[in-house]
């Protein structure tokens, strides 16, 4: 069996355990065993195949779906970048996943709830693995439905008034991104990721210009991506959705839906919309740079403003969206790759942190930060788990977050220093908002206000699947720390062949893709010889 | 044909708009339903004959029977991606609408209300 | 949500068998020509749904009495079974057997493409969930 052909199980796994899970509706048991199964086996294959790619010669699985050659058929790629977000992804669902067996309310899960988490995956999975801009639309959509049914599930008043905000926002986001797919093919005539970089590729070998509008568009596309992505102006939904949800849903949509968005921005706009000096790269780059400054500094703030966990980390998603732009805004090899290192690192440590508020409200009742507190001496293991995912996201070294803050500032400091010093004042005001839980609900003597009756103490069995959970992506956080060098090899990998698309093409259209922008570029390369040896007598 | 459908798509944006800016969820919810209708017509208006890539597996396919010219190939054939686009979206337009709607219902069932201001009020009070 | 009218009621009564064969006309066909699994679902399910407001909740239940759920996980599964099977055999995912073979009893030889089940999982997909939507919000309503 070829190798290529199992990257669609990426796909075929969550949707397929989704289906059963439709049927399944009042045996919780058995849906419960499925689901696990189903996010072990997608880590594995994803750990697997990275493994396997990192001696593959260009490092990019391609697999056309139902054999049609690339531009008319469905690209599916697998490729460094993929494959990272892939493995991370499936990792952190597998988490949120086991966390929600001690969080999730019994009437919800035999209500599609299982069903709806592996299609949540499923959209996120072909939104890492799609070659083309309408197949990602398709995952926005199914990933947004899924996370839509999530989001109300409790049905409470609440919740539905909330949920409008947000569901009637990507709505009309998915309109723009509608039309501006309708427009690329208008302009371009291919909707094919490879097919469009060769269309750049070969205008500017020939030294014309992009057609006209071109600019304008990928301005549209910044939109709908930044609005999925949380990106500043357009994060007013995130705080007050990841509020009213079930806390482990709220880790999943903290791990996933912004980077689904940042992911998108990273495919298409180093490689096409925004390659190598074109118009539109004038244009969208500054834009990107001035959002990120805002959205990293701006986030932290309202972080720091907060008194609440939840909301505390809700709005710290925010600014470290901000890092991911910072890293997109350079758009260099190095930057891309520290914003795909800082994006994978993100997604484990931040959904590390909702779990950890999730069992901290199972202790005290609440998240409000008044409220709590004493935890350290009444748990310790939970106080640990804690301190190191909080320590990630700051960035202290050796811890994850480092690294990926490392890359990202020391690459911004030549050309936009600016950015770099809003980047390391940010990580300082990090710092404090997560000293402020620890301090309030770890250090803190115990609150006078919690009445610790028998009947709302914890469970500690019932609590089990949430440790477990947490303890699985701290350990993975932890690795992430520990064992940068080898995943930074593979992010360098992915950076690279974002920033030049040549592999990228050649690995989907096939061989012979390049041939003729190869010509057109020996051309302008003599006439500059020519002409250099004009200059010289 | 372009003008008649670029007018179609100004008009059901417009429409759509008018919807969206009410104080009722109804209407609301009907603006953005005509709202994908009008990026699905947009999108037929920028359907043509393709340009970049001849489909080259059409050839000989049963459906260039009728009306097939075999000196310019490319006049009588209409793009099919588009087409493929439109449906997909039109699914996905159909998906949204069911969860929508029953949102609507049980929004309407809870709050007794579906007017925008009174849930507003309800949601800061409950916030 | 019924509507007691006896014309609908009688023309129904026509126009049903009709809609469902045109249904399943319009899903074969979709391999070459305008049509296929979708549109095929879409006007079953209207069918089914019209029937339901000309007859009632029960009659509609007596004409169609499975749960739309299991339509969408019947659909569901036989689309995902065709599209993987492939895989199995080494070929890429979605990937279609065509072929020919002859009835006996007629010379003209039968195109067919393992496509056609996918078409039939959509079908019911659509079937499924355009008839439970209904079902579920008139339910609502009523």
């Amino acid at each position: 069996m070829k190798l290529e052909n199992l990257i669609i199980l990426f796909v075929a796994i969550p949707m397929g355990t989704g289906v059963i899970g439709v049927l399944l509706k009042q045996r919780v048991q058995i849906a419960r065993v499925l689901g696990v199964l189903s996010f072990l086996a997608t880590s594995a294959l994803a750990v697997g195949l990275l493994v396997h790619l990192r001696s593959h010669p260009t490092g990019i699985l391609v697999s056309q779906m139902g054999a049609w050659p690339a531009p008319f058929g469905i690209s599916v790629v697998f490729d460094s970048l993929s494959g990272l977000l892939l493995a991370a992804s499936s990792l952190v669902a597998l988490g949120c996943y086991v966390h929600s067996f001690s969080t999730v309310e019994p009437t919800a899960e035999k209500r599609y709830f299982h069903a709806l988490v592996q299609l949540l995956m499923f959209g996120v999975n072909l939104a890492f693995l799609t070659g083309d801009l309408f197949n990602l639309f398709v995952s926005f959509e199914i990933m947004l439905m899924a996370s839509y049914c999530l989001l109300t599930f409790g049905g409470t008043r609440l919740q539905m008034t909330q949920a409008y905000k947000y569901v009637l926002l990507n709505l009309i986001g998915s309109t723009v991104f509608v039309i501006g797919a309708g427009l690329v093919y208008g302009m371009t005539g291919t909707l094919n990721f490879a097919d469009l970089a060769l269309f750049v590729a070969e205008r500017q070998a020939q030294g014309r210009a992009l057609p006209p509008g071109f600019a304008a568009l990928s301005i549209a596309l910044l939109l709908v991506f930044g609005l999925k992505g949380a990106i500043f102006p357009l994060w007013f939904w995130l705080p007050d959705t990841y509020y009213t949800c079930n806390v482990s849903i709220a880790g999943l949509f903290a791990g996933m839906l912004t980077k689904v968005g940042i992911y998108a921005i990273a495919r298409t706009f180093p490689m096409i919309f925004a390659h190598g000096g074109s118009d539109a790269a004038k244009i969208v780059m500054p834009i990107l740079a001035i959002s990120a400054a805002f959205t990293m500094f701006l986030g932290v703030l309202g972080a720091v403003s907060h008194h609440n966990i939840r909301r505390i980390l809700a709005v710290h998603v925010i600014s470290q969206v901000g890092y991911m732009v910072f890293g997109l805004a350079l758009m260099t090899q190095i930057a891309l790759a520290g914003c795909l290192f800082y994006m994978i690192q993100h997604m484990v440590v931040k959904s590390c942190l909702f779990l950890c508020c999730g069992i901290i409200e199972r202790h005290t009742g609440t998240d409000d930060l008044d409220r709590s507190g004493g935890l350290l001496r009444r748990d310790w293991y939970l106080a640990l788990v804690f301190f190191i995912a909080a320590m990630s996201l700051v960035g202290l070294p050796p811890l994850s977050g480092f690294f990926g803050k490392l890359v990202i500032v020391r690459e911004g400091w030549d050309t936009r220093w600016w950015l770099s010093i809003f980047g390391l004042l940010t990580g300082a005001l990090t710092l404090l908002s997560m000293l402020k839980i620890w301090s309030y609900c770890f250090w803190s003597p115990q609150a006078a206000a919690i009445e610790r009756t028998p009947e709302n103490l914890p469970n500690r069995g019932s609590l089990r699947p949430a440790y477990a959970g947490a303890t699985l992506l701290v350990l993975v956080a932890l690795f992430l720390g520990f064992g940068a060098q080898p995943v930074y090899e593979i992010a360098f990998r992915a950076g690279r062949q974002l920033a030049d698309p040549d592999e990228y093409i050649v690995a989907v259209l096939g061989p012979g893709a390049l041939d003729e922008v190869a010509k057109y570029r020996a051309t302008s390369a003599q006439l500059a010889a020519g002409r250099a040896a004009e200059v010289t007598p | 044909m372009t003008i008649i459908l670029s007018i179609c798509v100004a008009v059901t944006f417009a429409v759509s708009i008018y919807l969206m800016t009410g104080r009722e969820l109804k209407s609301i919810a009907m603006g953005v339903f005509l709202l994908g209708h009008a990026a699905n017509l947009s999108i037929i208006a920028m359907s043509r004959t393709p340009v970049r890539h001849e489909p080259q597996l059409l050839k000989g396919a049963p459906i260039l029977t009728e009306a097939f010219d075999a000196a310019r190939p490319m006049s009588s054939i209409v793009d099919p991606l588009p087409q493929a686009l439109i449906l997909t979206a039109i699914v996905i337009g159909f998906a949204v609408m069911a969860f929508l709607l029953s949102l609507l219902v049980l929004t309407s069932r809870k709050a007794g209300t579906l007017n925008v201001e009174q849930l507003a009020a309800e949601a800061m009070q409950g916030a | 949500m019924t509507i007691s009218s006896p014309v609908l009621r009688n023309s129904m009564r026509l126009i049903l068998p009709i809609t469902l064969l045109y249904a399943m006309y319009a899903m074969l066909k979709g391999h070459h020509e305008p049509g296929g699994g979708f549109i095929g679902g879409m006007i079953f399910a209207t069918a089914i749904c019209t029937y339901r407001m000309s007859h009632g909740a029960l009659a509609q239940l007596r004409l169609m009495p499975v749960h739309p759920r299991v339509l969408i996980f019947l659909g569901l599964g036989l689309a995902l079974g065709t599209s993987v099977i492939p895989l199995l055999l080494g070929e890429p995912f979605l990937r279609s057997a065509v072929g020919e073979f002859h009835l006996p009893f007629s010379s003209h030889p039968f195109h067919y493409a393992s496509a056609m089940a996918f078409d039939l999982g959509v079908m019911l997909v659509v079937v499924g969930v355009g008839v439970g939507m209904i079902t579920q919000l008139s339910e609502e309503l009523e």
